[in-house]
């Protein structure tokens, strides 16, 4: 049996390009994607180091229409891996791309429909739960005086909205990229 | 023809154009990326996240329609609303080409 390892990583919601890149290069160094589960982990299976090109896809619709998805992705060559939290993963070998191919995307367009996904189907629920905590707790502090757990919770809730504003940066980086490449054409 | 049709289809994509030149006559995605290869000596490999998302969209935008599902594969065509958009793309193309060959004369 061969070898399994697993790693833990963490990548935000916008950074599906930035996982790409971490899973290829596990690849190379022979280690295969098997799955990615729980919270950020990922699970590999030693193999024959070779070049494979990994691409992540959000897509609710296809989601709902399963086979038809897959198929389209698998007709162009790319094998379906498995689904992480609203995320599809394929991949392809580098040798089997075709000429000028560089991944599921091949125009600016879609790659932007892409990012607009990711932000209606992830950033919008988050931001919403964020605000209902931070709702929740004012009326929590502001029902009562003693409130005993307040203070972790305002730990708590700071260390939550520095990983929003660094996954607001991160969204805001990646969407000035799109314009300054839009305005160039 | 809306605002919004107009606004997203004249000009429109590479990727949107070949669509509609191909759906004149109904077929899959994976058809359209192989005549769109033939067509194009394999200079156009349009992608299948790019085409999924494409069909999709367009299929809402009401210029190309679900006809069946053929193992696994959804069969689209063009619209009546499709075609008027195709028209005018290929005026604004026709034109761009005259334009093009005079002033380069």
């Amino acid at each position: 049996m061969s070898n399994i390892k697993k790693e833990i990583k963490f990548f935000n919601v916008f950074q599906y390009d930035e996982e790409a890149a971490y899973l290829r290069k596990m690849h190379k160094k022979g280690w295969k994607f098997v799955k990615v589960s729980g919270l950020g982990s990922y699970t590999f299976e030693e193999c024959e180091p070779e070049d494979v090109i990994y691409q992540l896809d959000y897509n609710q619709e296809g989601m709902k229409e399963k086979d038809e998805y897959v198929q389209m992705f698998e007709d162009c060559g790319w094998e379906y891996l498995n689904d992480y939290f609203g995320y599809s993963y394929f991949r392809k070998e580098a040798d089997e791309m075709s000429e000028g191919e560089d991944g599921i995307f091949c125009d600016e367009e879609s790659r932007m429909d892409l990012f607009k996904r990711v932000f209606r189907g992830r950033a919008i629920p988050l931001i919403l739960l964020f605000a209902l905590t931070c709702v929740n707790l004012a009326t929590q502090i502001m029902s009562s005086r003693e409130y005993v757990f307040g203070n972790i919770v305002i730990v708590l809730i700071v260390v939550v909205l520095i990983i929003y504003l660094f996954v607001f940066f991160q969204f805001a980086k990646k969407y000035y990229h799109f314009m300054k490449g839009r305005e160039m054409k | 023809m809306n605002d919004h049709i107009r606004k997203v289809y004249v000009p429109m994509t590479e990727t949107a154009f070949y669509i509609l030149l191909c759906l004149r006559k109904p077929n899959h995605g994976y058809g359209i990326v192989q005549i769109v290869k033939e067509l194009t000596d394999g200079e156009i490999n349009l992608s299948p996240g790019t085409m999924y998302g494409s069909l999709s969209k367009m299929e809402k935008d009401g210029v190309i329609r679900f006809v069946t599902k053929e193992e696994k594969r959804k069969i689209y065509e063009i619209t009546e609303l499709g075609e008027r958009v195709l028209n005018l793309e290929l005026k604004r193309i026709n034109r761009l080409y005259q334009n093009a060959k005079e002033m380069t004369l």
